[in-house]
């Protein structure tokens, strides 16, 4: 590298292009725009009219609606950044975050790519050398391997050398996609076929990881923090064992599992394998936690090479802004904070508003969402990437939006999210709101006594008991009245409906 | 809001509300009236007693969706006059694919007798398998789609006849 770049790392980026589309997109952007940084979004077809696009300094079409036509399009969004002129690319998460590929193309171009190195990507991005470079840095492993041939009778027989429950991954990637738990051995050729099937569909690749199932482990995982300076920090834990499939639907700081003790011991971990692989950027490291308290053993799972999903819970409870922070690192400063600088306050809680539908096995929904309206009230934060009057498409992941709550207590940020999700109306679209108020007000999780299977064994009997609560009698009047009112088509309401105007409602952020 | 008399259907309960020019609604089974006010578009205020509830209203085809603390009702509604017949069984419960997709597998035959929540399909669909149950028990009677094909939202997948 020569001087004229080293000098130019050093200065804050002039313009970003960010590779993303619906929440994450936004939240860059608006990030970007606090730190005086030119926003470049891109979009495809199907998104043409996407907050996103609305919110950037400029948006460029990059493609048809299929994501490998689009937002996978690694040549298509890096030419697109050189002539929008940008100096830095932020992925955000998911598409490609994690593909060191992408990484590498960014920095050929001469673009700063906002992450850790190509290098450092593909190394945490492989399953086999991720756990050699935890086992390395001290981190405990779940007994697992890769069958070297990948026939169903090979799989099958490591599975069965490792001890069923096992747990058969894509071993290309993360997110749950290819994932499989497979207690009884008739159900192994099954699964196998599945899990390679999705495996291929998701990475084109349907090589399967075989790995010991730990009995109810809570999924915890650590945000860490690595710099070019060589700082390493890390910003406490996400519990994360609300989870449907390997999706996460619930996350929260602090994990009501962790004691003190095992938190430090946890935090350290992560900040070890920082810094003996040389990571830059934001990034998390993820556990499995057998027990609690001082009791518990905790394995490392996987490294996440990215900014998270649930990242602004840890921004609730430690006051950080992780994004800002990765513009500031990819630029070449130092972190804007030590580890003794760091602490961790109150509580905070994230939902996944998914467009699914809870009572027909949490199929995603797509279609117009006819209302939607964000609750605002203290203590709650909400990153969307719809608005009311917008398509939800086939195409993307699900998520509507997260919702995080923020409380003194555990209890108060469960109280506070229950309340805003009531007042949250998406209609137009099924989604999973009412299924998110069920789960927060189990006693199950109230007491914090969930782990990864807990969703997974209980959905269907929280769905159950949902549908068999009375239907109001205000719903049966507004179906009524709200009929009475549109059924002229063209009418405007009669002058007896009393119009009310309320900054409630007209205070509403986006509206098309 | 225009007055009338509805019969609102909820799955298996089924009410008649009278609502009144100034916004008064009598749902039947309740003695004292709702008061109900027009916020904007779907947005309603609703009075009852001395409970002020804020509900949501959104017509999604033939469907009446409501939102109220949280949860999502879907209604049908018809007037009380009106000769047309909220659309009960019928076609609506015969397997349809909920969303664009691919059948990965075909789990049933023509001839064959199917439960209630059996597995009568896998569809991928955003890179997930989606598994389409049997809404009732029957036989099924046609198969409208083969394994490998693309299916449109909403395109009958199979015939499931009686019980």
């Amino acid at each position: 590298m020569d001087g004229a770049v080293v000098k130019a790392r050093r200065e804050m980026f002039r313009r970003v292009l960010v590779a993303n589309r619906g929440e994450i997109a936004l939240r860059v952007i608006r990030a970007c725009r606090e730190m005086g940084i030119e926003s470049v979004a891109v979009y495809s077809e199907a998104d043409a009219r996407s907050p996103h696009v609305a919110a950037a300094d400029q948006a460029i079409l990059i493609g048809p609606p299929p994501a490998a036509q689009s937002y996978l399009d690694i040549a298509r969004l890096v030419e697109v950044a050189r002539g929008a002129q940008c100096d830095a690319v932020h992925p955000g998460y998911g598409f490609l975050a994690e593909n060191p590929a992408f990484a590498h193309a960014c920095a050929d171009a001469g673009l700063t790519f906002v992450g850790p190195s190509a290098a450092v990507i593909a190394l945490l991005g492989s399953k086999t050398a991720a756990r050699d470079a935890a086992r390395a840095a001290g981190l405990p492993i779940v007994p697992g391997e890769k069958p070297p041939r990948q026939t169903n009778a090979a799989i099958k027989e490591c599975a069965l050398r490792i001890g069923l429950p096992v747990l058969l991954k894509a071993a290309a990637g993360g997110g749950g996609k290819g994932m499989r738990l497979v207690a009884d051995q008739s159900d192994l050729d099954e699964a196998i076929d599945a899990a390679r099937r999705e495996a291929t569909a998701a990475f084109g690749d349907g090589t399967l990881y075989i790995e010991r199932a730990l009995k109810e482990p809570r999924h915890v995982e650590i945000q860490v923090f690595g710099d070019s300076h060589g700082h390493a920090v890390h910003l406490f834990e996400r519990d994360c064992s609300v989870q449907r499939r390997h999706q996460k639907v619930i996350e929260e700081s602090p994990s009501p599992a962790l004691s003190p003790s095992l938190r430090d011991r946890m935090g350290g971990a992560a900040r070890s394998l920082v810094q003996s692989v040389g990571y830059r950027n934001a990034g998390t490291v993820e556990f499995l936690l057998e027990g609690t308290g001082d009791n518990a053993t905790f394995y490392f799972l996987e490294m996440n090479t990215r900014l998270q999903v649930e990242h602004p819970v840890t921004e609730a409870v430690t006051g950080v802004d992780l994004v800002r922070a990765q513009l500031l690192e990819a630029s070449g400063m130092p972190l804007p904070w030590t580890e003794t600088e760091l602490s961790l306050r109150g509580h905070a809680i994230e939902c996944r508003v998914y467009a699914e539908d809870p009572a027909q096995d949490f199929i995603p929904q797509a279609g117009r969402l006819l209302c939607y309206r964000e609750p605002r009230l203290p203590g709650i934060r909400i990153d969307s990437g719809v608005v009311e009057g917008g398509e939800v498409s086939v195409y993307y992941d699900p998520l509507l939006a997260k919702l995080i709550a923020t409380g003194e207590t555990r209890q108060v940020a469960i109280d506070r999210a229950i309340a805003a999700l009531r007042q949250y109306p998406v209609l137009g679209i099924r989604t999973n709101v009412s299924f998110l108020v069920s789960v927060l007000s189990d006693h199950r999780f109230r007491d914090g006594r969930v782990h990864t299977q807990f969703l997974d064994r209980e959905a269907a009997a929280i769905i159950a008991t949902e549908e068999q609560l009375p239907v109001p009698d205000e719903a049966f009047a507004v179906a009524a009245a709200a009929t009475g009112r549109q059924s002229h088509t063209g009418d405007a309401p009669t002058a007896t409906v009393h119009r009310a105007p309320d900054p409630w409602v007209t205070l509403e952020g986006w509206r098309q | 809001m225009t007055p009338g008399r509805f019969i609102v259907e909820h799955r298996q309960e089924t009410r008649t509300v009278e609502v009144s020019s100034r916004g008064e609604v009598v749902v039947e089974g309740r003695e004292a009236p709702l008061s109900v006010t027009a916020i904007d578009d779907h947005a309603y205020q609703v009075d009852a007693d001395s409970r002020r509830t804020r509900v949501f209203a959104a017509a999604a085809g033939e469907t009446r969706e409501v939102f109220v603390d949280g949860r999502v009702f879907r209604f049908d509604v018809v007037g009380a006059n009106d000769r047309r017949r909220a659309a009960a069984g019928g076609h609506g419960d015969q397997p349809m694919a909920p969303m664009p997709g691919t059948v990965v597998k075909l789990l049933v035959a023509v001839g064959e007798h199917v439960e209630r929540g059996q597995i009568l399909l896998k569809l991928e669909a955003m890179k997930m398998e989606l598994p389409i149950r049997a809404s009732h028990a029957g036989t099924i009677a046609a198969v409208h789609c083969r394994e490998g094909e693309l299916v449109q939202a909403g395109a009958r997948l199979l015939d499931i006849e009686g019980p």
